[in-house]
Formats: structure tokens, sequence, C-alpha cells
């Protein structure tokens, strides 16, 4: 079909009306329109997986639109396997919170316009990962956070208001160093089209492109929460609703480290990969993935708000990403893309993002669930809830072992690649040597909270006799995401065909 | 062997577990006849391929399937006599605990849970001893270890056994982050994950990476198979229902890391001297291993507690092993055949102790061998099975163990290291102590009060009879000593000459040593033994701390990583997350002073412009008629200026 990533942004595009007035009628109503919608879009994107598979079409699917003809300006809209993984998991994500939301937000008011901005926010999220036009993904890039700002805010815990401020000020700062990235790829190339910018950077001077390539990882590096840049993150995700902390943690953070991939590592760095600047600029990063890495998994050992412990996780995740991306960007300088490190390192970082989308969704609906149960929310008042909430507690126990990297679920085979190249960089950079073992060492600290959390929460003895099992479609959400974290733990493979086709030529 | 045996055996129970919580829906009958089914087809799987390989008729050794082609990972099975060695025994072992639990967890809630993570136990740890490659047994490796977890918790209503739950899984986590490394080096080294190609291959590696490959391996081993210095989960392990202990903590779990050593050791067949060079490694193996058997045996001495007896027991003969292991120098070797022996044999007598323990414990409701006594009157024939384990643990022949322990120590004679033989007979004699003292203190003296109130009977006959079956194979495992070693192609024999020889008489000395004195004390006179134990306070002292390993770990490590944590936290409330309102009161900050000093000065500076000039043009309009000669004055002057700044400039510019 010659539209169909078009049509997988206008569906939702198209809806947003349509989803306010069904909302007015019925809040449940408007949530399944909004899962058909994500399904849809699934269904359209699964579509692009035969040319993405094959070598003639150079692995991407390609729809180039003209956009203002006067100004001869085109817009393209791609996939490859990065993109599509991404943006599959996504839609997985986006299904499985508006599913959430019917039981969780039933109580509450102006679900319509609640239902109605998750769709904005479904068209943000999809498109940043399936355009290559840098003004689109810019686009989309904000569209992702305003319509977080107002579900954040208005339907939100304690002082929402200021935590989404908090949120919206910090990414959007960082947004201001994107738009500088990309108005200076736009002033030296004259195109605002991905890979044509990567050919054309090639012959620009390596002075202006390492100030591009350092704004742009900052602001990216912003959205992605690490350290030191992270600030935002423990209360804009413990403050939302549950359903969207889990697509913020799941998905806008990931869209970060994507964005990172693809056009920090994918478009800008190409360009100053033969100067000195470039493994010094990998070094920092993994640096600064190795001080999140250890910084989230500490502080969440020692949190006592439920969600903090999860927030403070994702922040530690996005060091092994970050980390995971450097290994990356030095298999670009020290290896071909056919070779054995290029691939691995590629599948653990993507895969683990991916992984890491699902599990924390769900542990972040599970979360949310056992709070809808109970109105507290520090865990060392919780205690023996498993036998009163199995569904609940056994895919809290999925999440938090896949998030401490236990097989056989999702995050042990990404983290395991992502640790088996770093172990072969070490030998063309011993600079990784000690990040390497640091990383391994926070492992362990990620099982000590994720125990931490399952002892207070679900384990001993019971303290609270009301709390029962989440109703019907809280449930069906959860255990859609825990069949994924098994699948993913188990088989892997086809996401990774889809990312090894990756190719940065 | 049973057609798809090599890989039934694992993948069986694995997805047979899944099936569980269904058929507990039709009825607990069901449910237990299920899992009963199940561990009896995996132990006829396992079994079934004995024949082949004893015979040598193998038609293939390893298959496997692609798992992740793009990356070259596979799945798949390896039959060499170590995996069927293992594998035999753990899904045998694990038909025994079933019946056994049949009887012991009979009215326990929850049993669907934990015949669950049993049959997932069994599956993974017996898919472990059968990868062929290193990333599956590294996967089952973990599983493992959740499978630990969950059944160590299975009465999660208690604290202090959630506590212990979460301290077996993250000591033992320690040790799986070490093991990690150790596979992610080689797979760097060699690019491939599979057995065979290492095999190949091991003797191109720098012998620096070899190093730390091989000193990660023993950091793995040392976790899972609770050495020291990481042997203080396994006494916290006992809060587990003993079923569980025989099975993860007695028999199969904790030889994972025998196995994994006695693996690597294989690894190197084709390259023989490359193992001795590796600098230090095989004596650190060598001297934890005796270290362990030593400082085990003697906590089994001092413990109260009748389930540390068996616990502390485990992680002294398994030093024995280790011990064994570290002075082979090569694979298929003495040393090497006498850990993997001994590791069946322990097996045998190590289940039975805690199975028979089981059945005491259920009966009196304590675990304090101080209240315990005289039950020999009352549990005949648990008595009699507890002889049989202390003359199989302390290696009386003919039971099996004299003849693995003779091995053992015949190996280490060879090595010449007469410290390290001193030391694994010092365990030894302790050994024998130990066994003795809990044989005293439960079923001979008097009995005591608690025995006299409860009412005291034997445990159920289904437990009997699962003890019954290991009590047996302690006996006749011996006889097959010699069939084992041509199972394991190796080359040791074993005959009546071993029996009536002078090391058998030295061995017997020494453990008359050990056992005398504890005899005398315990049986004899008591009084004595508490003036003996208060006269060695500072000694009395190490062993109730467990020679402090827990306060350290407890205390030092895991209070000082949490006060690390609540300092980042510290830092993070105070000083991070306040930077954004730091940032946004400078900014206002300055928004507001612009207001003030800026605009509002501008705005004033104009009304002061405005005012003055509609003055001045006032003031100018009175003034116009009377000052005419002012209006001359004034011109003149200015052109004076303008004269004189002319010439001023005429000049300067010359």
């Amino acid at each position: 079909m010659q539209n169909t990533l078009l049509l997988t942004l206008l569906l939702p595009a198209l809806a947003v009306p349509i989803v306010y007035v069904t909302g007015r009628k019925s809040s449940k109503a408007a949530a399944i329109l909004l899962a058909l919608i994500a399904i849809a879009d699934i269904i359209l994107l699964s579509t692009t997986v035969p040319y993405i598979l094959d070598p003639a079409t150079g692995y991407r699917y390609v729809e180039s639109y003209s956009w203002i003809p006067v100004l001869n300006s085109t817009f393209a809209l791609f996939v490859d396997g990065v993109s599509l993984s991404l943006a599959l998991i996504t839609l997985v994500l986006i299904l499985t919170a508006s599913l959430f939301s019917i039981n969780y937000m039933q109580e509450k008011k102006g679900l319509a316009e609640y239902y109605a901005l998750l769709t904005l926010l479904f068209i943000g999220l999809v498109g940043v990962f399936i355009t290559s036009n840098l003004m689109l993904f810019y686009f989309c890039w904000e569209l992702m956070l305003v319509p977080a700002y107002f579900i954040i805010g208005g339907w939100g815990y304690k002082e929402p208001y200021r935590a989404a401020f908090k949120f919206f000020i910090f990414t959007h700062a960082g947004a201001v160093f994107v738009l500088l990235g990309i108005g200076a790829i736009f002033m030296l190339t004259g195109s605002l089209d991905m890979f044509q910018a990567q050919t054309a950077l090639m012959t620009a001077q390596p002075d202006i492109v390492k100030w591009i390539l350092l704004s742009l990882t900052a602001g990216f590096a912003v959205k992605m929460a690490v350290v030191p840049v992270h600030m935002w993150l423990p209360d804009a995700h413990s403050e939302a609703p549950a359903p969207m902390s889990a697509l913020l943690s799941g998905v806008i953070i990931g869209a970060g480290a994507y964005a990172i991939l693809r056009v920090s590592l994918g478009t800008v760095f190409p360009a100053i990969m033969a100067t000195d600047f470039a493994v010094q600029f990998l070094h920092g990063i993994a640096v600064l993935g190795v001080l999140s890495a250890f910084f989230g998994s500490l502080i969440a050992l020692v949190e006592n708000d439920i969600k903090r412990v999860i927030a403070y996780s994702s922040i530690a995740h996005m060091g092994y990403v970050l980390f995971g991306l450097s290994c990356f960007g030095l298999s670009l300088l020290f290896s071909a893309p056919s070779s054995q490190l290029f691939q691995v390192i590629l599948a653990g970082t993507v895969l683990h993002l991916v992984n890491h989308a699902v599990s924390k969704g769900l542990f972040f609906l599970s979360a949310g669930a056992i709070m809808k149960q109970l109105e507290i929310r520090d865990i060392r008042e919780m205690g023996g809830l498993a036998g009163q909430m199995p569904i609940t507690a056994t895919s809290s126990t999925i999440a938090a072992l896949s998030i401490a990297g236990v097989p056989p679920f999702a995050c042990f085979i990404s983290e395991f690649l992502i640790f088996v190249g770093a172990f072969q960089v070490i030998s063309s950079d011993g600079f990784y040597l000690l990040p390497t073992a640091l990383m391994l060492v926070a492992t362990v600290l990620s099982l000590a909270y994720a125990l931490r959390y399952l002892s207070h929460v679900f384990l001993g003895p019971r303290k609270h006799e009301e709390a029962k099992e989440a109703p019907f479609f809280m449930k069906s959400a959860m255990l859609i995401l825990a069949a994924f974290v098994i699948i993913l733990g188990i088989y892997p493979t086809f996401f990774i065909n889809l990312i090894n086709t990756l190719s940065f030529v | 062997m049973l057609p798809y045996a090599p890989w039934l055996v694992w993948v069986a129970p694995v997805i047979s577990c899944l099936f569980v919580p269904l058929i507990a829906r039709l009825g607990r009958r069901a449910r237990d006849y299920f899992v009963v089914l199940v561990s009896l087809a995996t132990a006829a799987f396992a079994l079934s391929m004995i024949p082949e390989v004893y015979f040598n008729t193998l038609s293939n050794a390893e298959s496997d399937v692609a798992w992740i082609p793009s990356l070259g990972i596979t799945t798949g099975v390896l039959i060499d006599p170590l995996s069927i060695l293992f594998a035999s025994l753990i899904s045998f072992f694990s038909l025994i605990i079933i019946i056994y639990s049949l009887g012991y967890m009979a009215g326990e809630e929850g049993l669907t849970r934990y015949y669950f993570f049993m049959l997932l136990f069994m599956g993974s740890m017996i898919g472990l001893v059968m990868s062929d490659n290193f990333l599956q047994m590294f996967i089952f490796w973990e599983v493992v270890g959740l499978c630990s977890y969950s059944l160590v918790s299975f009465w999660y209503k208690k604290p202090e056994v959630v506590k212990a739950g979460s301290k077996v899984f993250l000591m033992t986590r320690v040790g799986d982050v070490c093991l990690l490394g150790a596979i992610a080096l080689l797979y760097a080294s060699l690019g491939s994950f599979s057995f065979s190609y290492t095999v190949l291959h091991i003797g191109e590696i720098p012998l620096s990476t070899l190093t730390a490959i091989a000193f990660l391996v023993l950091g793995g081993a040392v976790a899972k198979s609770a050495q020291l210095p990481l042997q203080t989960w396994l006494y916290s392990a006992m809060e587990a229902p003993t079923s569980v202990s025989a099975l993860l903590h007695g028999a199969t779990m904790v030889k994972a890391g025998v196995y994994l050593i006695a693996r690597f050791f294989t690894l190197f067949a084709l390259f023989p001297l490359v193992l001795p060079m590796i600098p230090f490694w095989l004596s650190f193996v060598a001297w934890i291993g005796a270290i362990t058997a030593l400082v085990g045996a003697t906590m089994a001495l001092y413990t109260p507690d009748i389930k540390g007896v068996p616990a502390y027991s485990t992680i002294s003969q398994i030093g024995f092993m280790i011990a064994a292991l570290g002075v082979a120098s090569s694979p298929y070797s003495e040393g090497w055949f006498a850990g993997l022996f001994h590791m069946i044999s322990h097996a045998f007598f190590q289940g039975l102790g805690f199975l028979t323990i089981g059945g005491i414990v259920h009966a009196l409701g304590t675990r304090d061998m101080r209240q315990m006594g005289g039950l020999r009157k009352a549990m005949p024939i648990t008595f009699a099975l507890c002889l049989v384990v202390l003359f199989a643990r302390t290696g009386i022949p003919p039971f099996a163990s004299f003849f693995s322990k003779g091995l053992i120590i015949s190996s280490l004679w060879s090595t010449g290291n007469l410290l390290l033989v001193l030391t694994i007979y010092a365990a030894a004699a302790v050994t024998f102590a130990y066994t003795l003292r809990f044989i005293i203190l439960t079923f001979l003296r008097q009995p005591s009060e608690c025995v006299k109130q409860s009412h005291v009977h034997e445990p159920p006959k289904i437990m009997l009879f699962a003890s019954s079956i290991l009590a047996i194979l302690c006996f006749v495992w011996g006889f097959l000593a010699n069939s084992i070693a041509q199972f394991m192609q190796v080359n040791v024999q074993f005959g009546i000459g071993e029996v009536f020889s002078s090391s058998t008489l030295i061995f017997l000395l020494i453990l008359l040593i050990g056992g005398i004195p504890v005899y005398l004390f315990y049986y004899r006179k008591p009084r004595l033994m508490e003036i003996v134990i208060r006269s060695l306070a500072p000694l009395n002292i190490v062993l109730e701390h467990n020679y402090f390993f827990d306060d350290l770990y407890e205390k030092v490590v895991a209070r000082g990583i949490v006060k690390i944590s609540n300092g980042f936290e510290y830092f993070e409330d105070l000083i991070l997350s306040r930077l954004p309102y730091f940032a946004a009161k400078g900014v206002t900050a300055l928004a507001q002073s612009t207001h003030k000093y800026f605009d509002i000065l501008i705005d004033e500076l104009l009304y002061v412009a405005a005012n003055k000039t509609v003055a001045y043009s006032s003031k100018l309009g009175k003034t116009h008629n009377e000052s005419l000669q002012r209006y001359v004055v004034a011109a003149l002057l200015g052109l004076l200026t303008l004269i004189i700044l002319v010439i001023v400039t005429m000049l300067r510019v010359k």
C-alpha cells in the first residue's frame, strides 16, 4: 500500500474530535475506540515488514510527499527495523494504557478531554519514530510534550500542576537545544531530511558539526532523563496517573534514546568519525550512562513511595541504554555493519528499549492497580498483598524481575547482549573496562531494589484486609503486557531480525 | 534411549509446570498425580540415556536449533558423561522429593505454586547441565536461582522468610554477575557461546584474559555452591520447607557450582597444559574448598538448629568436592572424578539427612536440638535411617562416601601439600564429630520435656518410603563405584584393597580423634562440656557469630550501600531537584529587576524628559522679550567657540 505510514498518522489525527465526542457520551467507548485505532495502526505498520527485511529496498520503507510545492519542500515518512520495532511496542503500550484507563480513571471527571489528549499524544508518539524529516520530527517531539502536560496536571496526584510544569519546562528547554541543532543542520546543509543531511554534513566543517552533535545530544538526553538532567522524571512519573506513567516511562524516554541513535549517531556523528572528538564524546556518554545506572539503582533502593521507586528505576535503565549507545558508537568507529560486534550491540541496545518499554509499562500499571485498591503510596505500609490480588502480584513480579534482568523475562536477553557487546568493545578500547565492571555491579543493585519492592508490597503479613483483585480491564491490560514480557524473553528473534537490518550508510 | 530424550528431559518439566495451575483446577489429586507423572517421565528420559553413554554407542553427542540466527545463538543439548551423570541424579532425586512432598506438604496452602516451581526447577536444573552453550547454561543458572527464591519464600507470610529469600537471591546474584562477565569475556575472545567451539579454540585466548575468565567462573561457582566467602545464604535458605532444602540446597542446585568447575575443566581437554598455567587459580580452588570444608564442619558442630547440621554439612562436603577439583590438573583425572563421585554420594546421604530431619521437626514442632533427646524409642526407623546418615556421611566402608572421600584424600596426598591434607583430615574428623553430636542430642540421652509432651510418632509411610530408597542407595552405591568410573571415562579402580589398607587405618584413627571427645562430652559428661565451652570463650564468640560473615555482609556491606544510597537521595532532594527552582528563581528575579530597573526607569526617563521639555519651553516662552542682548551674547560666544575649535583642529592636523 502506498500511503500506509501517512494513514498511520492520519488515523489518530482525524480521530481526535471523534474520540472527544464519543467520550462525552461514554468514556469506555472512547477508550475502546482508541484501543481499536492502536490495533489498526499495528496492522498497518506490520504490512511494512516485508519491505524492511528485503535488502533490495535498502532495508527501509519510505514514503515521500510534497508539502509546500512553492518552496519545493517535501517531507518523507519512513520505517526501518529499529523504527518499526519501537513504533510497534509504542502502539502496544498505548493499547494497554487505554484499556487500563477504563477502570482506572472511572471516578475521575472530564474523561472526554482525557481520551482526546491521549489521542493527540498518540500522534506524537508514533510520529517521532516514523519520520525522516527533521521538522516533522521536532513537531512530533513537542507533540509528545503538550498533551502530557495537561494529562499530568489535570488527572495527577498531589500538586500535579507543579510536577507537570517542571516536566514541561525541563523537556522544553531540552527541545530548544534540539531546535538549535536542527536549525544549524538546515543552515549548513540546506536540507531537513535525515538521510540527505547525513551525506551533506560529511563535507561540513568538523568544528561546527561537533557543536551540533553536543547540542542535539544534550536536548535528547533531557528527554531521556539521564543524570544530570533527570530531575523532572521522579515527580512527573510519580504524580502522573498510572497509564500516563506507563507511557512516559516506557515510550517517551525511549524516544529520547531513539533520537540519540537516529539523529545524533545516525545523522550527525558519521561526519566527525575521523576526529578525536568522536571517541571523547562516546566516552562522555558512557560515563553519564554508568552514573545514571548507579544513581537510579541506589536511590530506588531507599525510596519509599511506590511510584518513585519505579521512576528511579527508569533512570537506571536509561543509563544502561546510554551505555549501550556509547558502545554502539564505538562499534561504528571500529567495525563494519556486518561484524558481530555491531550486530550484537545494536540488537542489545534497541531490544532493551523495546523490552524496557513493556516491562516498565507493566510495572507502572500494576503499581497503579495497587494504588487504586489501597489509597496509600508508602511501600512500608503495604504487605501481604500477594494472596489478595494474585494477578496483580504475578504481573508485578514478572515486571520487577524483568527489570532486574532475570531470565526468562524480557530485559535479561537485552542486558546480556549489551554486556557481551561491551566486553567486545573493551578489546578495541580499554577505557570501557571500568564502566563495564561497574555496570555489572549495578545489575546486582537492580535485583536488590526489585526484591525490596516485592518484599514490602506483596510478601510478609497482611496489613490491609480490604484489598482485592483489580477489575477486568486493568487485569487484561496487565496480562497483555505480561505475555509480551515473557514472549520477548523467550523469543526475541523477531525483533532482533528487524533491528539488525539497520545500517547507517 | 527414548526418542528425543535429550530434549524432552528438560523441555517436558519446564512446559509441564505451566499446566500445573490449570490441572489444579480439576482438584488436588489430579495435580499431585500429574506432577508425579511428569517427574517419573523425566527420570525415565534421563536414565534412558545412560546405556548409550556407558557403552559409547552414541550416534551424535550434540544437537542444536537456531534461536537468534542473526547473532549465531542456538539452543542445544550436549550428551556426555558429565551431563548425563548430573541429569540422572537431578531427575531421580527430584522424583524422590516429589514423592516425599506428597506426605510432607500435605495440607499446606499454596501447593499449586509449590509444585509449579518444583517442576520449573527440575526442568531448569536439568536444562542447565544438558546445555551445549554458555548462554543457555547461564539462562538456566539464573532461572534456578529464581526458583530457589520462590521456594525459599514459600511461607511468605513470615517476615523472616521474606528476608531469607531476598538474601538467598541477592547473594547468588553476585555470583551470577561474575559468571556473566566470564561468559561475555569468553564470547568476546572467541565469538561463540558453544562448548564444542570453545574446546577447539580455548588455547588461543591470551593468558591474561583466560585468568580473568577463570577467576570469574570461580566467583560464580563459589556463590552458587555456598563456599567461603559467600556461604552465609545457605543457612538462611533453611527457612524453606525441608523437601525444598533437600532438593535444592542439599542435592542439586548447590552442586551447580561443582558442575560449572567440572565443565570448565573439560573445556581444556585439547589443551591440558593451559589450565595449570593460569596463575594461582588451581590453588585458589583447592584452598577455598579445604578451608570451607573445615569452617563448615565447625559451624555444624556448634549449631543448635537441627536443620543447621545438614546445611553446614553441605557447605563442608561441597568444600571437599571443590578441593578435589582444585588438585586435579586436567579433566578426567583422579581429582576431577573424586569430586564428582563424592557429589553423588553426598546427594544421597545429605538428602537422607534432610528428609529424616523433616520428619523429626514435623513431629516435635521445634528445630532446637537442645530440647530434643531420647527419640530412639519413639522413632526407631528414623533412628536407623540417621545411623545410615552417620556412617555414610563420615565415610565408613562399604558406604560410597568411603570410596569418594578416600579418593579425594589420596588425590590431595599426591600434591604433596601437607597443610592441605591436614585441613581435609581435620574436616573429616569434625564431620564425624558433628554427626555423632546430632545423633546423641536428638536420639540418645534421656527424653526431654518437649519430647515427653509431644505426641511423637514416625512420619507418614510415604515419607519413610522416600527416605528408605535413599538409604538403600547410600549403601549400594559404593559397590557401583567402578562402574561409575568407567561411565565417566576415568582411569580409576576401586577394590577390596582400598578397604583394608593403611590409609583407611589412618582415616579411622583421625575419625576417632574427632569422635571420642564428642561422645564423652555430649553423652557422658554434659556438664563438663559446658565448662569447656566457657573456657574457650573467644572461639565460642567466633562460632556464635558464624565467623562474622553475616555481620560483615549485613552490617558493613548492606548498610554501607544503604547509607550511600541515602546520601545520594539527600543530595538529590537537597540540591539536584532544587536546581530547576534555583534556575526558575534566578530567571524570575532577573525578570523582576528588569521590570523594575529597566522598564520603569525608561518610563520615568521619558516622563522626566517630557516634563523637562515642557518646563523648559514654557520658561523659554517667558524670557522671549527681555533677552535680545542675551541672544547676541550667546551667539557671539558660540561663534567664538567655533573659531577656537577650528583653529585648534587646524593646528592639530598640521
